[in-house]
């Protein structure tokens, strides 16, 4: 007896010694090589073929797809493929016309006449007309709608009275026939077709009735529908073919499952699975993993520059306040230093336009590191400072405000040691993203912070008149988190959005440029885009300048066996494996 | 006994009203702006003006606090405006406003999130009980043993070992490597519902099991010291009859006001393990509320966990009236 116990004891103790090792060596797993992509069936053959549906999956939840309330990074791809608009840009970045066969631009640029494409259904089966294009735009403009993007379209005649309430209509949105309609500006705005891009303005069903409504069910005119409770909250959201489309043939895939708040662990280990097809929400390890793998380097992909960082300086509080001191923190900062944080992901900044958008000026040299000079400006602003000693420099501790979690934990840090170099010594303040937010739109609240800013579209104002025009300052709530307020400069970006000719208002924006880059309202750091990789099965994926994630062309060119293995892994067991092979 | 069940009921809605209004209060002062949240980072101050005014922000928090308790629970027919009540009783409604991040009716979301969240901790609570109780009650019978030291090893290792890492493991293992169970999600199936549960709950069982089996073992041990059990044992009871109709039922007492605590905290869900395992429950929710500030929501998770727990402790006072004869006077 006493010995079976002793038996059964020792057997105990094996079975918890065993789990104990299996939980170790299957962390220490964790780190196993990346797995080989799966093949493509018909590798020479670049035809696109039509079927089939793409599982994509993401960390963030979608917070709805109505264009003119949509204004998160999650929501808006799947935005862009329930619906079109008038003109859009296309994959190689040039502005095209998609609903709108074409436009004449009228008044020196103060009115755009806009011709539909006949015979445009919508999802729903009902025809695209003009009417529907204003109401449309009536419906996303009405005071009661919570468009994030409204104000971008305040150069429409009759805004100030629509949305105060004041006119039942827009008067500047005119039908002029079936397919025929017309915007009138108050003044000319060579940035307005660009705007148009956003998803706001976008033609919207019948159903979508003359107001928002958050219960409505969004239908459109783009490539692809969202079936009635086809978005389970915390689960996926699924998107299916549009059989009305007006592009022949268009789209190539049944359908597009997006999985959402799905962690990057788990990501990973479906993408190298096959059960998703495209991973963008990959950790910055394993982004150099991918990239330095052959296997995988050709089915990388680094999206275009759409986005800037620098290190913003509130102009009005000191010691910032001083031009010179802005100078020298420009000049301190050795951009490399933040390029290393994440090599794959970031380039070296040097001016306020990123290389994918028009008005970047690649011949220019803008800020760059320049120790020198950095400590002849501290010398000038009367805070001279020895590197060798460690004596003089800014007198007192300069608070910098950042946020966690993200990259700005890390920034902050490398921000911290460049500004130690030339004796400006700050002090770290890290806060959720709510309270930064909060603090760093205020005015006088932050001395200095962290400045980004990722295109609406791709125009040079998106990123000038929001960010440091003295015209764009609210006490309250300034996105010109600086306070930044040159007259010399506002003048010249309220010439450039009305100057037609592409050369003249490319100039005025080189000019624009040189002036931000001179007086440093933000020391530009880095530029940054996203890197995806996707299965060799996945065809026809090209990252787009202006779109993220944009699956619309895409197609699927799976073998029959794989898409069998994805069936089974799918089921995930041993017994969905059983089940699949019972008769 | 009545007038007991009467007190604890009123004193239990005094309890709801101080949280839910302690929430309310706490989610309108933070600093950061729901509005601006909504709007995007790159909103222009006007169109977040436009956001504020629609999601009804740009109110005194104290007009905000009268109109939410009005509506809070609210009698009438069921007809007029009710899009964004439940009807919990006849002619009587809850209404917790609309989500600022979905837009969508806040009972909506927990009429679908709170099952599944139920659903999660009923058998999570069941597993870490029975196995819990079983090795407890293993580790007792043979005390100072080298299973008993196994036993005790392996609780401080599950206690101390955090929620993250258990649920990552058991995913790694069991899902991606042995493809036993699927690696997260929810199902659409029956099926796929029990065996997408299997590794949430086990994530969360295996932490609360450990704790059980040190409870378990504490008390049996000290029951079998005590004098009726060795009477029984003179008596000439079998093992069996002394732990399981003797001890068990005497060691019992912690075990339920336990369980019945954490069942109702598990009932305001496990962000860390839902969030793993993308169940798509109150934990997760609660997650995603609380980085968007979404005030409403928040309120309405935090409204169904501390009912869940006053309605726990309830329930354990009851049991307990049941479990002691002296406690029914």
């Amino acid at each position: 007896m006493r010995s079976i116990r002793r038996t059964r004891d020792a057997a105990v103790s094996a079975a918890l010694v065993a789990i104990a090792t299996w939980c170790i060596a299957s962390g220490v797993a964790c780190v196993e090589p990346l797995a080989a992509p799966l093949v493509n069936a018909h590798p020479d053959d670049p035809t696109p073929r039509r079927g089939g549906t793409l599982h994509v999956a993401g960390q963030g939840e979608p917070r709805g797809f109505d264009p003119a309330a949509a204004a998160d990074q999650v929501s808006l791809p799947l935005v862009a493929l329930l619906f079109d608009g008038l003109v859009d840009y296309d994959g190689r970045g040039h502005l095209v016309g998609v609903l709108a066969e074409r436009w004449e631009v009228a008044d020196a640029g103060a009115t755009y006449r806009f011709f539909l494409r006949p015979s445009i259904q919508f999802q729903d089966g009902d025809e695209l007309t003009a009417d529907d294009v204003r109401r449309s735009i009536e419906r996303a403009l009405h005071p009661d709608t919570p468009d994030p993007f409204a104000s971008t379209f305040s150069g429409i005649v009759g805004y100030d009275d629509f949305s105060s309430g004041k006119a039942p209509h827009l008067a500047g949105v005119r039908v002029e026939g079936r397919y025929v309609v017309s915007i009138a500006l108050t003044a000319p705005d060579a940035a307005f077709l660009a705007s148009l891009t956003l998803p706001s303005l976008r033609p919207v069903c019948k159903s979508a009735g003359e107001r928002y409504s958050a219960a409505w069910l969004p239908c459109g005119a783009g490539p692809f529908r969202l079936p009635e409770g086809a978005w389970q909250h915390g689960i996926s959201v699924t998107v299916v073919r549009n059989e009305h489309y007006f592009r022949a043939g268009r789209p190539y895939l049944d359908a597009i499952v997006w999985d959402v708040g799905m962690p990057v662990l788990t990501q990973r280990f479906k993408f190298l699975a096959g059960e998703i097809d495209y991973f963008r929400d990959i950790s910055s390890i394993d982004v150099s993993r991918f990239a330095a793998d052959s296997r995988w380097k050709p089915l990388g992909d680094a999206e275009p520059d759409v986005e800037v960082t620098g290190e913003a300086m509130n102009t009005r509080m000191a010691p910032f306040d001083n031009v010179e001191i802005r100078r020298a923190v420009a000049s301190a900062i050795d951009r490399e230093h933040y390029r290393l944080l994440s090599p794959a992901t970031l380039n070296r900044a040097n001016q306020p336009i990123p290389p994918a958008i028009p008005g970047f000026l690649a011949d220019f040299a803008g800020q760059t590191y320049d120790y020198a000079a950095a400590l002849e400006h501290m010398r000038r602003a009367g805070y001279p400072y020895d590197p060798e000693t460690g004596v003089g420099g800014y007198p007192k501790t300069v608070r910098y405000t950042a946020y966690e979690p993200g990259l700005a934990y890390y920034t902050a840090q490398v921000l911290q040691q460049e500004l130690a170099k030339i004796g400006i010594r700050l002090e770290i303040r890290l806060l959720g993203i709510a309270t930064w937010q909060a603090l760093t739109h205020k005015s006088g609240r932050a001395e200095m912070t962290i400045g980004s800013w990722a295109q609406d579209y791709p125009d040079p104002s998106d990123f000038f008149e929001p960010n440091f025009a003295g015209f764009s300052i609210h006490e309250d709530d300034s996105n010109n988190v600086a306070f930044y307020d040159n007259p010399r400069l506002d003048a010249l970006l309220k010439r450039a959005r009305l100057e037609a000719d592409d050369a003249r208002r490319a100039n005025m924006y080189a000019e624009a440029t040189r002036i931000v880059c001179d007086d440093a309202p933000w020391a530009f750091v880095f530029y940054s885009h996203r890197y995806s990789v996707h299965q060799q099965y996945l065809r026809g994926y090209v990252p787009r300048p202006a779109e993220i994630e944009y699956m619309g062309d895409v197609w699927l060119d799976r073998p029959g066996s794989a898409a069998d293995a994805r069936g089974a892994s799918a089921l995930g067991s041993v017994f969905g494996r059983l089940a699949a092979r019972l008769p | 006994m009545i007038r007991r069940i009467v007190a604890r009921l009123v004193w239990s809605v005094g309890v709801l009203w101080a949280v839910v209004t302690l929430t309310f209060v706490i989610t309108r002062v933070l600093p950061g702006d729901p509005a601006r949240l909504v709007a995007g980072p790159q909103a222009r101050g006007v169109d977040v003006a436009r956001v504020r005014a629609a999601l009804a922000l740009d109110r005194p928090v104290a007009v905000q606090y009268g109109r939410f308790l009005g509506r809070l629970v609210h009698f009438g027919s069921s007809e007029g405006e009710h899009s964004t009540c439940a009807e919990i009783l006849p002619r009587v409604h809850v209404d917790l406003g609309r989500s600022y991040t979905f837009g969508q009716p806040v009972v909506r979301i927990l009429e679908e999130r709170v099952p599944r969240t139920a659903a999660l901790a009923l058998v999570a609570a069941l597993f870490q009980s029975i196995a819990g109780a079983a090795v407890g009650i293993f580790a007792a019978r043979r005390r100072h043993s080298l299973a008993d030291h196994a036993s005790i090893v392996a609780t401080i290792v599950g206690i101390s070992v955090p929620t993250f890492l258990v649920g990552i493991v058991l995913q790694y293992t069991l899902a991606h490597r042995l493809e036993l169970l699927p690696l997260d999600g929810f199902g659409k199936t029956f099926v796929d519902h029990a065996r997408s549960i299997v590794l949430p709950a086990l994530t969360l069982g295996i932490c609360g099991a450990a704790y059980y089996t040190r409870l378990v073992r504490d008390e049996m041990i000290d029951v079998f010291g005590r004098d009726y059990i060795r009477t029984a044992r003179a008596k000439g009871l079998g093992e069996a009859a002394i732990t399981y109709r003797h001890a068990l039922r005497n060691a019992l007492f912690p075990i339920v006001t336990m369980l019945g605590l954490d069942l109702g905290t598990l009932l305001g869900g496990a962000i860390v393990t839902e969030q793993i395992f993308r169940w798509p429950g109150l934990g997760q929710l609660s997650a995603t509320a609380l980085v968007g500030r979404d005030g409403p929501v928040i309120v309405g998770a935090v409204l169904v966990t501390s009912t869940a727990i006053v309605a726990s402790s309830l329930v354990v006072d009851l049991l307990y009236a049941m479990l002691d004869p002296r406690l029914r006077a």
